[in-house]
């Protein structure tokens, strides 16, 4: 799955061709060039301030690359790092806003949604919290909801920038018995991650040093 | 533009707005302390000023409190609808470049906010409006509320755009005093502005129209409606620009 490829393969899902990115004069990303097919868990490693972040908001399209091209084959679920939830909303009401930009609540009177939202608070252990604003939640729920909007509309590829940290163990068990469950219906997870705990979960792991991308 | 998107952008500012209560409680408190410094420091004594709107001969005498409480009434829905604009356009940045990376639409957004804050400026419009008369009769009072209304549109726009210029707090709070104390807060002040040098600065200010709309509805009996236009140009031209400034910082790269 690493390395450039040079025609569009009809299951990748996402493919990244020679992106290069500066802030200044520090070169964080020199060429970095990789493809990820359907059906495949991917890590990236790295450390502090390698460019993994500057990598995933290049992907998504929060960040402009210098050069270098991302084509996306499939609709991007993205989970960032930093939280980015509503804390004067309740964890419903965030739903309803995100189900709203998904689109999903257009979709009959029935609100799909309710039952996707209901799934994933029970699966994540957060369901009695439905009712109570983000402010008042520990850092570990306000996580699991973070990630939990990105999968609401049931992606294609999931982009996840550092999703377990704050996880407690059962939560990261969880986690990975979800991913394992999408991957076998043919979702693609990226995960960024500064500790890749346990290499058996992934089919890759790459890591970014200088700038560019290897096989670790 | 999709209209239920909007909807619930509006909704869930408008329900972060009510559980601010602090500031919901500010909102009204801050006219009510204005008006009761008004009335207490000023007196009936007679002021004779020209209104910078009407024919150059006309000069109206009124009293000074009149004069001073319709004055201090466009400040404070000014300084309080500019101040919830730039709050409502910096905050949750990230959260709503989020919202648009999911399918919400840069217009939908700043709409919801839009109306919101119309919402609001309504609310503060009319409360500050329903006080006035416990201190005074302007001679139309509806045309006074319009002008309220129309000061906190046009403040409301200035400071969505510049919410969409600054990314930080701090800088876009100055930069709303900086324009805030120059204009609404004193040069819109007929008893400044009927005697300054040079008017063209001051006739160029966002708070000119507003403040010519409701001077001139409370003390005369001219048409009101060139301010009214006025002031509805100025607010959308600003509220454009916004619009403009605010796609650019929330785009995304294809």
């Amino acid at each position: 799955m690493n390395g450039p490829p040079t025609t569009q393969q009809p299951d990748v899902l996402l493919e990244v061709r020679n992106v290069r990115k500066s802030f200044g004069r520090r070169r964080v990303l020199r060429d970095v060039s990789f493809h990820l097919s359907s059906g495949l868990i991917v890590g990236i490693t790295g450390e502090n301030g390698a460019g993994k972040t500057t990598l995933l908001r290049i992907i998504v399209g929060l960040l402009a690359p210098d050069s270098g091209a991302v084509t996306r084959g499939a609709r991007i679920g993205y989970c960032p790092q930093d939280l980015a939830v509503f804390e004067t909303l309740t964890v419903r009401e965030n739903f309803s806003f995100f189900a709203s930009a998904y689109g999903l609540d257009r979709q009959g009177h029935d609100k799909p949604w309710v039952e996707s939202m209901n799934e994933l608070c029970r699966r994540f252990r957060f369901a009695s919290y439905q009712n109570a604003l983000v402010s008042t939640l520990s850092g570990g729920t306000k996580q699991k909801l973070n990630f939990a909007l990105s999968v609401l509309h049931d992606p294609g590829l999931l982009i996840l920038d550092e999703p377990y940290s704050g996880f407690d163990w059962e939560t990261y068990l969880q986690f990975w018995e979800y991913a394992e469950e999408r991957k076998s219906l043919g979702l693609s997870i990226l995960i960024v991650s500064h500790f890749v705990y346990d290499r058996s979960k992934f089919d890759a792991v790459l890591e970014l040093k200088e700038g560019c991308l290897r096989c670790a | 533009m999709r209209l239920k998107n909007v909807e619930t952008g509006w909704l869930m500012t408008m329900k972060e707005t009510r559980r601010n209560r602090m500031a919901l409680i500010l909102f009204f408190v801050i006219p009510t302390v204005f008006y009761a410094v008004i009335f207490l420091i000023t007196t009936h004594r007679p002021i004779s000023f020209h209104l910078a709107s009407v024919s150059q001969e006309a000069f109206v005498t009124v009293s000074q409190m009149n004069e001073a409480l319709v004055f201090i009434g466009l400040a404070a829905v000014g300084i309080l609808t500019s101040f919830l604009a730039l709050h409502l356009t910096q905050k949750h940045a990230e959260v709503n470049r989020r919202l648009i990376l999911c399918g919400y639409r840069t217009t939908e957004l700043l709409a919801s906010k839009f109306l919101a804050l119309v919402t609001v400026i309504a609310l503060i419009g009319c409360y500050v409006g329903a006080i006035t008369p416990l201190f005074f009769r302007p001679q139309r009072f509806v045309f006074v509320l319009l002008g309220f209304v129309m000061a906190g549109y046009v403040y409301g726009a200035y400071g969505m755009f510049v919410g969409a210029i600054f990314r930080r707090e701090l800088e876009g709070i100055l930069f709303i005093v900086l324009l805030a104390n120059l204009d609404i807060g004193w040069l819109q002040n007929p008893i400044y502005y009927a005697d300054a040098q040079n008017k063209f600065i001051i006739r160029h200010l966002p708070a000119y129209f507003p403040s010519q709309l409701s001077m001139v509805s409370a003390f005369t009996d001219q048409s009101v409606l060139r301010p009214f236009l006025g002031s509805l140009a100025y607010g959308t031209i600003l509220l454009a620009a916004a619009l403009v400034l605010y796609s650019r910082r929330m785009r995304l790269w294809k």
